[in-house]
């Protein structure tokens, strides 16, 4: 078979050779075939490799520094509370404290505003050694009973949260069962600051991937109770912090929005914080932080983008710099051999 | 019929090796086994053959049928390690153990092995076309003393069939009677061997009547004969008509596949049919040669076998000590055994399969199927058509029989080529002789002028010959034109010489019977230039029957007379490369019985009568310097026999040829008897010229660091001449000969003690291979360093390839840049060949033409063919096929570079990106508990490996060049790195694995680290699946960006298949996640466009892939800075 191919193929190709100039398509496939496509060469020669160089570091560092200073704008406080709002004769026993329900979980703190903050003011809470990215965790959720509610039976992925008495959960699942209940309100003063929690999570996930028409149903309902439970009269599109906490972190330390504060503080301000501290984090000893943040466009609080894009712009342009040095002092025409491989090779061996 | 010649081609590599075997366990004297028993066949009668149940004669070559081909088809496929590694990561991926859906692996491992289903059903499905069109073609068959149309797949054993002109026998036919004179017909065996020269078959004379139906409805025979095998050139066999038993030989036998020429029809009968046919039952796989940088990639796969070992291991202990019932909204508990926190060794081990499934994409699943289809467009698109590779002149384009083996051209340190038709063209002039002592031919071949310009020496460029130059006759000598041999003193020797010219050889007349117009079908060039030769000389062989040639003598009673004498052909002595020689016994018009010989010069001297010293001294003299000039030389001889001695030599002979068992070499036995005391007339000396270009392609090959090593069946001075014509040797270099054409060695043969002989020749060569290696070593050492080359002899060699000797030979012919060895078979051919190859483990090429060379050619890593001259039966056991040796450059430096360089990088980029990929996940996995989470959506990570990174990388393997065609002719020292495996060291692993490891830190951290803090001025966060899709569009991004910055050259194709690849991720994407699959967890659901919406993905984007290609940048800086 290969031969006969081969052997009609060959005049074909020489046949392309006579009449390519006149047909466009055997040209192509006799520079296909003869390997002659046009082609351009990237000649990486130090001049090119310089500027090239050159032109990215020049091209980052402003870049960075422009994000670096949106970050910088940001104004953010972290609070950790939770070592700090266990009662002093419970700081031995941690875990005794928070699991023992007859005991008051109010915490009240003060803060200093540091610096000018302009509304909205974002609050987070933020988790750490908290796995949300945990396998098991990951999958124990349904969305499609998410979406469609009790309509929606195959809730497998659920357990060991899926069944309860005999009836379904829903929302069924570890996350939703593991809800974080700790509450804040702020106080400047003796006036309460008002706290905006709606559109706290994003709006796709509150029309698309939560039911309107689905409501808790017997959620919390067990022997363990994990964390929040939910008012079963509002429909789970409604219940934003749930929904925000479904979207699961990427890493084991995260934050999570929990409402904004749409006045400005002022430098110097004192903030009363009146939490509840509910949620169990003593048990694996994870720490709770409250975050107050204002937001710029490029987002929160992060230097790192900024000084990524310096750094990277910076070292592009230090190796720029080095192989101009190089370049300058040991130049290398092009089409130079002597340090083609095979004479180096030789040479040293 | 063209195509069905084709299916056949791809087993006739076998008969030629099943040939070359036969004659080597005949030299071994070792008895070939036989099936026991016998077949015996009724003709013309389907009843009786209905007992014995022979096989019918349709055929089959498909693999597969309709129901087989599913379960037999997949089966194929998993025995490739890495498929059959898919399918269990694809059964653990069913599995609760699994962090991935089965998606993930089995959507892969289907594309891929669909692929491979496809190729092979269209593979079977047009052999199966193949198989129906031979099946169903037509053949007259007797019946009912009617010639009737049947299809061939009807035809059965016993049936009597006439095939017609040009015709294809259709089954193995005994053949009974044919239209010509005397029985015979002339068939072509170009589907069996490639040899397009016509062939004598030569039916019994007591069938010979046979030929009309009415008369055939008559014969009734009984066909004792073998069972089926598959030696194509041994039949034996007896047909028993009328009680008489009369013996059958392969002459009288039609072989299935060849065709019928210059004959209008012949009869036979059936005797194999179908699968049983001697063709079939040689069509059996070539085995398949794997190149050695596939061999070193199943290392690399093993490899990563390891290292997804360790990750794994380091996985599951992390996972063992992570679980904990303080992580008390996870509820590990004992409900489920992977997430036991009582049973932390469980909780490893399942967690270790686990990873298993989640990090299987280290493996490249796509890279064989990748590469597999790169080297098959490479082989046939660019090999095959390449036009610098075609030769016009006989219309022979390049041809790469495998595709398996084209980045191994790229890597060839040694050449193994054959002289004859491979350096030289085959093209056989008559040049000079000698006879009785005189030599006779004026002309200067092209080796001595080569050495008259070496000496530095003119000679006058010669006036071309007056005479009318013919094709295979080169001669000037007026002392023999037109008769003046009467003149010479020794006129009765030249008769005799010119009389065993034109008669002892196996050559065809075709076409009239006029000087002019003939044309001579020999099996070798040398057999018509010999008779063309007596032709001019005034022996015109003009006609040939089975008993008798006829020659039209001139001048030979006295001048101008012009007379036609028949002379009886009674025995012929075939020639095979045991024997070296050929006989005819034949029977002049008035009753003389003489026996003709000709032969290699060792064989005839041995069988010399005694006595006449001076005349074998001279001629051997004669045939030195003949061999010197670079020419082929052959001694002829003649032998008067006396008619007692003949007869009873011949009843042995008859004896021999109807013996059942062993035949050829009872043959060769028998022959032996008559072929002594022979009398020497002269000898013939033929020039082959060099081809086109030869020294050249030998000069740029070794500048290309590449050795080259004759391997030739000539004479040591033949050899070394023509190795110095081609440019192989010169005279600057020290040359080691180890011959054993010493006095000493003479004196000891002629004491004929074998033992004694073996002994002192082991010695001997021992001794000097001692002292060339010594000298060797003297020579390396000192400055300046001179190429050292080594002549050694068949014999020697013989004891040299000794396993005790054999070290010592290797080391020596490793310092030589050029080795000739003459005087060999091709037996040693093929151990030269496997000694470089095992014993020093570089890669080997052997090139060669003729049958003798196949051997040779299968043993090499690569085998070469020269398609052209002497038959095709090299080119059937090769992997590649050239029309010239000039080829070869184009062929090594061209192709071979490319394709090692393009293979190269395919691989190190699958490497690359593959572990990049995994290993981002690896890192994220330190961050979940170890509990193996999958960053990656299912989808993201099941088509990463076949749509988002498969073309671009199918592209750079087709269209890569670092420089091009002339470059890399002109500067062939670009060829080392190839020889020195520069581009898939493990060193270029380790680099590639380093930019791995770094690059996957990057992508990973940086979108990590990026993404901890609200995204947008919402405040809002990003979830787990938002920074996953994240980081897969960078790993994308980059992995094809890094890509584009490996290519030499950047086509437009290049721009399209990255575009193209980073554009379908995106809808894909986009698609993707805004749909809703049912029963799915819709994590990327609208994931994308929360994304986009940000200033952050943006950002993000641009900055990862170039931070990431950072080093890469600067890696390649530098490379091409300091080491271009």
């Amino acid at each position: 078979m290969e031969m006969d191919g081969g052997s009609a193929s060959a005049p074909a190709g020489i046949e392309a050779d006579s009449v390519s100039v006149r047909q466009g398509r055997s040209k192509i496939i006799y520079q296909f075939t003869q390997q002659n496509l046009p082609a351009c060469k990237p000649v990486l020669s130090p001049a090119w490799v310089i500027s090239i160089f050159f032109v990215v570091g020049v091209i980052f560092i402003p870049v960075g520094i422009v994000s670096l200073h949106a970050s910088q704008t940001v104004v953010e406080i972290v609070y950790r509370y939770d070592a700090e709002c266990v009662p002093e004769s419970f700081r031995s026993n941690k875990l005794a404290y928070i699991k023992d329900s007859s005991i008051p979980k109010n915490c009240t703190k003060s803060l200093k505003i540091p610096k000018d903050m302009k509304a909205p003011i974002y609050i987070y809470y933020q988790l750490d050694n908290y796995y949300q990215n945990h396998r098991r965790y990951v999958k124990s959720r349904n969305d499609q009973q998410l979406l469609h509610g009790l309509k929606y039976h195959d809730t497998g992925s659920c357990a060991p949260e899926d069944v309860n008495h005999g009836l379904p959960i829903v929302p069924c699942g570890l996350i939703a069962w593991s809800l974080f209940n700790d509450t804040y309100s702020f106080y400047r003063g003796i006036d309460e600051l008002k706290v905006n929690r709606k559109n706290i999570a994003w709006e796709s996930d509150r029309e698309h991937k939560f039911g309107k028409q689905v409501y808790p149903f017997n959620f919390q309902n067990g022997s363990l109770i994990g964390g929040a439970s939910l008012d079963p009269n509002i429909p789970l599109s409604d219940q934003e912090d749930l929904i925000v906490w479904m979207r699961t972190s990427a890493l084991p330390t995260f934050r999570k929005l929990y409402g904004r504060i749409e006045e400005d503080l002022d430098a110097d301000d004192i903030i009363s914080i009146k939490l509840l501290n509910n949620y169990n984090t003593y048990s694996f000893s994870g720490s709770k932080k409250l975050v107050l943040s204002t937001s710029s466009w490029l987002g929160g609080h992060n230097n790192f983008l900024g000084l990524a894009y310096i750094s990277v712009g910076a070292s592009f342009i230090l190796i720029a710099f080095v192989f101009m040095l190089l370049h300058v002092k040991n130049p290398r025409p092009y089409g130079d051999t002597t340090n083609l491989s095979w004479n180096w090779k030789s040479m040293s061996g | 019929m063209a195509a069905w010649r084709g299916s056949r081609s791809g087993g006739d590599g076998l008969q030629s090796v099943e040939h070359i075997s036969s004659s080597r366990t005949v030299r071994l004297g070792k008895v070939q086994p036989q099936a026991p028993g016998h077949r015996t066949v009724f003709c013309n009668d389907r009843d009786a053959n209905a007992l014995a149940k022979f096989k019918g004669n349709s055929v089959s070559t498909t693999k597969y049928d309709v129901f087989t081909f599913l379960p037999k088809g997949l089966f194929e496929q998993f025995r490739r390690v890495a498929n059959l590694y898919f399918l269990m990561i694809s059964i653990l991926s069913c599995t609760p153990v699994s962090p991935v859906s089965p998606i993930t692996n089995v959507l892969p491992l289907t594309l891929v092995l669909l692929v491979s289903l496809i190729k092979e059903a269209w593979e079977d499905w047009k052999r199966f076309q193949n198989d129906m069109a031979i099946n169903n073609s037509t053949i007259e068959v007797l019946q009912d003393q009617k010639w009737v149309l049947t299809p061939w797949k009807k035809l059965q054993v016993g049936d009597i069939v006439k095939v017609k002109q040009d015709g294809f026998f259709p089954a193995d036919l005994l053949f009974l009677a044919s239209t010509n004179p005397d029985g015979i017909c002339y068939i072509e065996t170009a589907n069996l061997d490639g040899e397009t020269n016509l062939k004598i078959r030569k039916a019994l004379e007591k069938t010979w009547d046979y030929v009309t139906p009415e008369k055939v409805c008559e014969f009734k025979g009984e066909v004792q004969c073998e069972q089926p095998n598959n030696s194509l050139y041994t039949f034996t066999g007896n047909l028993i008509i009328n009680k008489q038993t009369l013996p059958l030989s392969p002459n009288q036998l039609l072989l299935r596949g060849c065709s019928l020429r210059n004959t209008d029809y012949i009869v036979g009968a059936v005797i194999f049919t179908g699968h049983e046919t001697k063709v079939m039952m040689n069509s059996m796989k070539i085995p398949s040669k794997r190149s050695t940088l596939e061999k070193k990639l199943d290392k690399l796969i093993l490899t990563l076998f390891c290292v997804l070992f360790c990750m794994c291991l380091l996985g599951a202990i992390g996972s063992g000590v992570f679980i904990n019932r303080k992580y008390y909204y996870l509820r590990f508990d004992k409900s489920e055994k992977q997430f036991d926190p009582d049973n932390r060794f469980v909780v490893a081990i399942l967690t270790f399969f686990t990873l298993i499934t989640l990090y299987s994409p280290i493996i490249p699943i796509s890279l064989y199927v990748s590469v597999e289809m790169i080297k098959f467009i490479q082989s046939t698109q660019f090999i095959n058509n390449d036009l610098s590779m075609y030769h016009a002149e006989s219309n022979t384009p390049a041809l790469a029989r495998t595709s398996n083996l084209n980045e191994e051209l790229g890597q060839v340190e040694y050449i193994f080529s054959d002289k004859t038709g491979t350096l030289t063209r085959n093209l056989m002039e008559f040049f000079k002789c000698s006879i009785g002592g005189e030599v006779y031919g004026t002309g200067v071949s092209e080796i001595e002028m080569g050495t008259a310009q070496r000496t530095g020496a003119k000679i006058e460029t010669q006036k071309q010959s007056n005479t009318a130059r013919e094709k295979g006759f080169n001669f000037d000598d007026a002392r023999l034109m037109r008769g003046a041999w009467r003149n010479e003193p020794n006129p009765e020797a030249c008769k005799e010489f010119f009389k065993c010219l034109a008669i002892c050889h196996t050559v065809l007349p075709e076409g009239d019977e006029s000087p002019e117009k003939i044309r001579y079908q020999a099996a070798s060039p040398d057999e018509s230039a010999l008779v063309t030769a007596a032709k001019n000389f005034g022996f015109f062989f003009y006609k040939r029957s089975p008993t008798t040639i006829y020659v039209r003598e001139s001048h030979v009673e006295k001048m101008g007379k012009v007379q036609d004498v028949p002379y009886e052909i009674l025995n012929v002595l075939e020639f095979n490369s045991t024997r070296k020689r050929q006989s005819v016994v034949c029977r002049y018009p008035d009753g003389r019985l003489v026996l003709y010989c000709k032969g290699a010069d060792t064989v005839i001297y041995e069988r010399l009568v005694d006595g006449d010293n001076e005349l074998k001294r001279i001629t051997r003299e004669h045939l030195e310097q003949f061999g010197a000039s670079g020419l082929r030389t052959l001694c002829l001889a003649y032998r008067n026999l006396s008619s007692d001695v003949y007869e009873s030599w011949n009843e042995k002979y008859i004896q021999a040829k109807s013996s059942l068992r062993d035949r050829e070499k009872k043959l060769d036995e028998v022959a032996e008897l008559i072929e002594k005391e022979l009398i020497l007339i002269g000898c013939t000396a033929i020039e082959d010229k060099l081809q086109e270009g030869v020294p050249a392609c030998i000069e740029t090959l070794s500048r290309a660091g590449i050795k080259i090593w004759v391997l030739t069946g000539d004479k040591m001075e033949t050899a070394i001449n023509i190795a110095y014509a081609c440019k192989l040797i010169n005279n600057s270099m020290k040359q080691f000969i180890i011959s054993s054409e010493t006095d000493a060695v003479r004196e000891i043969e002629d004491r004929g003690d074998q033992v004694e002989l073996a002994r002192f020749m082991k010695e001997l060569v021992k001794n000097e291979l001692k002292r060339c290696n010594e000298e060797a070593q003297q020579y390396l050492l000192s400055v300046p360093r001179s190429k050292l080359a080594l002549v050694i002899d068949g014999k020697c060699l013989m004891y040299a390839l000794d396993p005790s000797l054999r070290v010592m030979l290797l080391n020596l012919s490793m310092n030589c840049s050029a080795v000739v060895c003459c005087r060999v078979s091709p037996l040693q051919k093929a151990q030269v060949t496997s000694l470089v190859r095992k014993g020093a483990n570089r890669i080997t090429l052997s090139i060669g033409d003729g049958a003798n060379d196949v051997s040779m050619i299968q043993a090499a890593h690569v085998g070469v063919g020269i398609s052209g001259q002497e038959g095709m039966q090299a080119v059937m056991a090769s992997d590649f096929a050239i029309a010239q040796f000039r080829f070869l450059t184009d062929l090594l430096l061209v192709h071979g570079r490319w394709s090692y360089h393009r293979i190269c990088k395919v691989v190190t980029y699958f490497f690359y990106k593959n572990l990049t990929f995994t290993l981002t996940q690896f890192w994220f996995t330190f961050q979940t508990g170890f509990s193996g989470q999958r960053l990656y959506d299912d989808w993201f990570q099941s088509l990463y490996n076949v749509i988002f990174t498969a073309l671009p990388v199918i592209i750079i393997g087709l269209f890569d060049k670092d420089v091009s065609a002339t470059l890399s002719k002109q500067y062939p020292e670009l060829y080392k790195e190839g020889i020195r495996n520069a581009f898939f060291k493990w060193r270029v692993v380790a680099t590639w694995a380093f930019f791995a490891i770094y690059q996957s830190l990057v992508l990973y951290y940086f979108v990590v680290a990026s993404s901890n803090r609200a995204i947008n001025s919402s405040g809002k966060m990003f979830g787990l699946w938002d920074v996953s899709t994240m980081a897969f569009t960078c790993v994308v991004v980059t992995v094809n960006l890094r890509l584009l910055m490996m290519c030499n050259t950047i086509t437009r194709w290049h721009h399209i298949s990255v575009g193209g690849s980073i554009l379908a991720w995106f809808v894909f994407v986009f698609i993707y996640s805004g749909v809703i699959l049912p029963k799915e967890q819709e994590n990327i659901y609208l994931v994308i466009y929360v994304l986009m919406s940000t200033f952050y993905f943006y950002f993000a984007l641009i900055l990862v892939p170039v931070a990431a290609l950072f080093c890469d940048f600067v890696y390649l800086g530098v490379q091409r800075w300091f080491f271009p």
